[in-house]
C-alpha cells in the first residue's frame, strides 16, 4: 500500500519540477510512466507507428501543461492517461473512415486485457491504487458489459456503434452501460470509504 | 429542466459524459449545466478519474527510443553543444540558480548590514527546490513590520499561475502569508504568523491565479522550502 502512495507522491513531485522546466525530472517521469501509457495508446490505436505518434504528442502536451495539473482533482498517472487518450482519440478520429481503425471488440474488455498482459503478481503490483480498485470492481460485471464500457471508452463509440459492433439491440446496450456504470460507482465508492 | 435535485440523474449523466456516450443535444445541454454547477463538474472529474484507471489495465509496452528522441527534438530539450556555452538554456533557464541566489543572499545581507541607519533584517530565509537550488529569499524587517520576498531573477512561473507563500507550523499546519502578484517580488505584512516561535518552515506553492482556493492549505505543488535564519 505504501508503495502506491510513494509512487503518486513521486510522480507529483516530478510533475511539479516539470512545471518549472526541469528536463531531468521530465526524463525521469517519462521513464517511470511511458511503458504503461504506450501500452494504453496501443490498445486504442492498435498500430505501433500511430501509438508512437500519439505518445509523443501526449508527452509534448504534458511538458507544456504540467503547471495546470491540479493535485486535488486527479492522481498524476490518471491525469497523464487522460492526455494520452485525447491524443490517441484525435488520431483515431482522423482514421475513422479508413479500414485501419478496425478493432476486435474482444480486445476491449479491460479485465481480459489485464489478465492477458499482467497475469503475474509482479505486474499487478505495478498497478496504481486506482487501477487495482477499478479492476476489482470490473471483475464483478458481466464480460460483455465490460466490453461495452471498454469499447465506448477506448474507441469513443456511441451507444449505437457499440450495439452494431456487438450485434445487440440499442436498448440493451444502453441499459448495460448505464447499469454497469452504476454498479461500478457503488463498488468503487464502497472501496473509497473503506 | 432542473437536475440540481435529482442526484441519481446527475450521477448518471456525469458518468456517461465522462465515458463519452452522452452525445448530441443532450451533451450540449449537459455542458451548459456544467458551467454553473461546480458539484456537477466535480462529479464528472471523479468519473474521469475512475475511468482513466482503465489506461493501466493492459500490458505495459516499452516504447522504442525514437519516441523520446522525437519528444526531445520537438521541445528542443537537447543541451546546446559545449562550444555554445553562452547560449541561454531556454528549457531550464534557472539551472545555475543555486550559486547565483546564494551569492545574492550574501550580497543583500552585506549591503543591508553596511547601510548604517537602515534597520537590520532580523531574519532571512532562502527557499530552495528539491535539488537544493535556492529560488527565492524572504527577509523579515521587524522595524517596518514588512516581509520582503524576492524571487531569483531566472525563476520561470507560468503566466496563469501565482506563487503563494506559507508558514508551516511545528504541528504541520500551513498558514498563508500572501501571494506574489507578479511572481517576482512582494512586500507582505509581518506579524507573529510569519516569524512566531511555532513557525518551522516557509514554503512556496504554485497556485491558480489569485492564490489557493483553500485558505488553509496549498492546492498546488509545493515548489520551494526553507527555514528562517536569525542574523
Amino acid at each position: 500500500m505504501s508503495r502506491k502512495f510513494d509512487e503518486n507522491e513521486d510522480l507529483r513531485r516530478l510533475l511539479a519540477a516539470v512545471a518549472l522546466g526541469d528536463r531531468k525530472a521530465f526524463r525521469t517521469l517519462y521513464d517511470a510512466t511511458s511503458a504503461r501509457l504506450f501500452g494504453f495508446a496501443l490498445r486504442i490505436l492498435r498500430k505501433d507507428e500511430l501509438a508512437e505518434e500519439a505518445l509523443q504528442d501526449a508527452y509534448v502536451s504534458i511538458w507544456h501543461a504540467a503547471s495546470s495539473y491540479q493535485v486535488h482533482l486527479s492522481a498524476p498517472l490518471t491525469w497523464m492517461a487522460a492526455i494520452v487518450r485525447n491524443k490517441a482519440l484525435d488520431a483515431h478520429r482522423r482514421l475513422r473512415t479508413s479500414a485501419e481503425s478496425a478493432f476486435a471488440p474482444g480486445d476491449c474488455d479491460p479485465v481480459e486485457a489485464l489478465q492477458d498482459g499482467a497475469a503475474g503478481p509482479q505486474e499487478r503490483a505495478q498497478l496504481s491504487r486506482e487501477a487495482l480498485a477499478l479492476a476489482a470492481c470490473m471483475e464483478r460485471l458481466a464480460g460483455r458489459q465490460r466490453q461495452a464500457i471498454g469499447m465506448a471508452y477506448l474507441h469513443e463509440l456511441s451507444h449505437g456503434e457499440v450495439a452494431a459492433q456487438l450485434s445487440l439491440p440499442l436498448g440493451t446496450v444502453k441499459t448495460w452501460i448505464r447499469r454497469g456504470l452504476e454498479r461500478l460507482r457503488d463498488c468503487l465508492t464502497k472501496g473509497e470509504s473503506a | 429542466m432542473n437536475i440540481r435535485d435529482n442526484a441519481v440523474l446527475r450521477e448518471r449523466l456525469a458518468a456517461e459524459y465522462a465515458l463519452g456516450t452522452l452525445r448530441g443535444p443532450a451533451r450540449r445541454r449537459f455542458e451548459s449545466w456544467l458551467r454553473g454547477d461546480a458539484a456537477l463538474r466535480a462529479a464528472v472529474a471523479s468519473w474521469q478519474g475512475r475511468l482513466a484507471a482503465m489506461a493501466e489495465m493492459g500490458r505495459p509496452v516499452r516504447p522504442p527510443p525514437r519516441v523520446w528522441s522525437g519528444i526531445e527534438r520537438r521541445l528542443q530539450l537537447s543541451p546546446a553543444p559545449w562550444w555554445r556555452f553562452w547560449r541561454v538554456d531556454a528549457a531550464r533557464p534557472w539551472a545555475g540558480l543555486a550559486f547565483f541566489a546564494g551569492a545574492a543572499a550574501i550580497v543583500l545581507a552585506v549591503l543591508l548590514a553596511g547601510r548604517g541607519e537602515a534597520p537590520l533584517p532580523r531574519q532571512v530565509a532562502a527557499l530552495a527546490d528539491a535539488q537544493a537550488r535556492t529560488a527565492l529569499v524572504v527577509t523579515a524587517d521587524p522595524a517596518r513590520r514588512r516581509l520582503h520576498v524576492q524571487v531569483a531573477q531566472d525563476v520561470r512561473v507560468p503566466d496563469d499561475r501565482t506563487l503563494q507563500l506559507w508558514a508551516i507550523t511545528s504541528d504541520g499546519k500551513p498558514r498563508s502569508l500572501g501571494i506574489l502578484p507578479d511572481n517576482r517580488s512582494a512586500e507582505l505584512a509581518l506579524d507573529q504568523r510569519a516569524i512566531g516561535p511555532d513557525v518551522m518552515l516557509l514554503a512556496i506553492s504554485l497556485e491558480p491565479k489569485g492564490g489557493s482556493p483553500n485558505p488553509d492549505a496549498p492546492t498546488g505543488p509545493v515548489l520551494y522550502k526553507g527555514g528562517w535564519t536569525r542574523l
